[in-house]
């Protein structure tokens, strides 16, 4: 009797498990490829790493708010079915709480749906990509990218803490006719439909999702933008397909009591964003320069330390160029005369590789190992230059006296 | 027909906007809804000889959402 019961696992389950071991399998090779990828960009790796975790945590849950209705109804045809089919069955003498049969149909729109909406964000980032590339021509540009993408993030944030009625405007309602034509594909009942309706998600993105194509479009290239969106949208399929397998009910359940936790994570991100826009301009006020003045330490690197070469020898100063930023991070210079700074690589593939000086409008891609010798002209005593790599994520300063 | 405005405080997200729109599929006599997440506003075209404003505000209420006529 209950034999058959017993042997049968619910696909479902080892759908679940398929994707928590791919997921896995994901953010360990991202973590890997940036630990151990021989030139590649690791902040790249990162930012992709990044996504994917943000998709894992907060994005599914906020996406799920905006989408999980689409995909709700799309599966309301079915689960009607199924339990029709159920309820046909003919019931055992003496049984009268039956256990329902797993619904293996349901399982199969979700994934369609999720498979259909990856594909669809992959396309989109690649587009937003490949237009950012046209965008990103300089510093300056990427610069104020990244302040608008950090402001856009913050705004979103502070909308999900209902903090102002102008924050609405922060998010995109989609038109008339694309809402009314996607509900009316939802009534469909066809293996077609929920690929069709996770095509059309692209059109209705949550807050979180508008915020990682921001950044896509910031990347500037069509694979970048592609990979960030995939590994995003990838990252917000399992508690997807959970919670929507489980019940759309405790999707919005959950929105309720996780729409703070979203917005708090949002706001970080935005903050970060904005902080590298406003280092890509060598701005005095982003935290890391903030943060530098007030706590004023001579951080070195290990390998720094251990040359021989001192970071200021006469009229040349210095600066080890290392995975991990720039050593020393703040450099002290005599004001009033031209100088030498000596950018010294040696085995660097970091985005630190990637020099600026927004106030000389300076920018070099400096190689993985070597030195690499910058003009520059007499400043004024009690000035600063601020340098930063290209992501705005390293920073240092030269202080003249 | 005629078309009223509702102001609706406890939409939260566009898709808030979406549901309170599937009225109008569900309920005979509405010609039209405009839901805005941005305005907290929806506004319905209806026929007032088949419905009328209460079983509008009741339809957004199975729905979730406390609509107050304008």
């Amino acid at each position: 009797m209950s034999r058959q019961k017993k042997s049968a696992i619910d696909p479902v389950i080892l759908i679940f498990l398929g994707i928590g071991v791919v997921t896995i399998a994901v953010v360990l090779l991202a973590f890997q490829s940036q630990s151990f990828a021989v030139g590649a960009d690791t902040s790249s790796a990162g930012q992709i790493a990044l996504a994917f975790i943000t998709g894992l945590t907060t994005g599914g849950l906020s996406c799920l708010a905006v989408q999980g209705g689409l995909l709700a109804s799309s599966l309301a045809h079915q689960i009607e079915q199924d339990y029709v089919e159920q309820s046909a069955q003919p019931k055992k003498p003496g049984k009268k709480n039956q256990p329902p049969l797993p619904r293996q149909s349901t399982a199969l729109p979700i994934l369609l749906f999720l498979a259909s909406k990856l594909a669809m964000y992959t396309l989109l980032g690649a587009l937003l990509g490949w237009l950012g590339s046209y965008l990103t021509l300089s510093p300056t540009t990427r610069a104020m990218l990244l302040i608008a993408i950090g402001i856009f993030m913050v705004g979103n944030a502070l909308r999900m803490f209902n903090l102002h009625p102008v924050f609405r405007y922060f998010t995109i309602e989609p038109p008339k006719f694309i809402t009314r034509y996607i509900r009316q594909t939802a009534k469909g009942t066809d293996t077609a439909t929920p690929l069709f309706l996770g095509a059309l998600t692209v059109f209705i993105p949550c807050g979180v999702t508008q915020a990682i194509m921001a950044t896509a479009l910031g990347t500037g290239s069509i694979v970048l933008g592609a990979a960030l969106m995939f590994a995003f949208t990838f990252g917000t399929s399992p508690v997807f397909f959970i919670i929507a397998y489980l019940t759309t009910e405790l999707g919005a359940r959950l929105e309720k009591f996780f729409i703070r936790f979203v917005a708090l994570a949002l706001l970080i991100l935005g903050f970060i964003t904005l902080d590298g826009g406003l280092n890509l301009i060598g701005s005095s006020l982003s935290l890391q320069n903030l943060a530098r003045n007030l706590i004023p330490s001579n951080n070195i690197s290990a390998s720094a330390a251990n040359s021989p070469q001192s970071s200021i020898s006469g009229d040349e100063l210095v600066l080890y160029v290392e995975n991990s930023g720039y050593f020393p991070s703040t450099l002290k210079a005599p004001a009033g005369k031209d100088l030498k700074l000596n950018l010294v690589t040696d085995g660097t593939y970091s985005c630190a590789l990637d020099f600026l000086i927004p106030a000389l409008d300076f920018y070099q891609m400096l190689s993985p190992v070597g030195t690499f010798q910058v003009s520059i002209p007499a400043q004024e005593k009690g000035s600063t230059l601020y340098f930063t790599c290209s992501m705005g994520m390293y920073t240092g300063q030269i202080v003249f006296e | 027909m005629i078309k009223k405005t509702f102001n609706v405080p406890d939409m939260h997200c566009t898709n808030c906007s979406m549901k309170l729109e599937s009225i109008e599929d569900a309920l005979p006599g509405i010609k039209e809804i405009n839901a805005s997440y941005h305005k907290q506003q929806m506004t319905v075209e209806f026929d007032e000889t088949i419905i009328s404003e209460d079983q509008i505000i009741a339809a957004a209420k199975k729905k979730g959402y406390q609509a107050v006529l304008v």
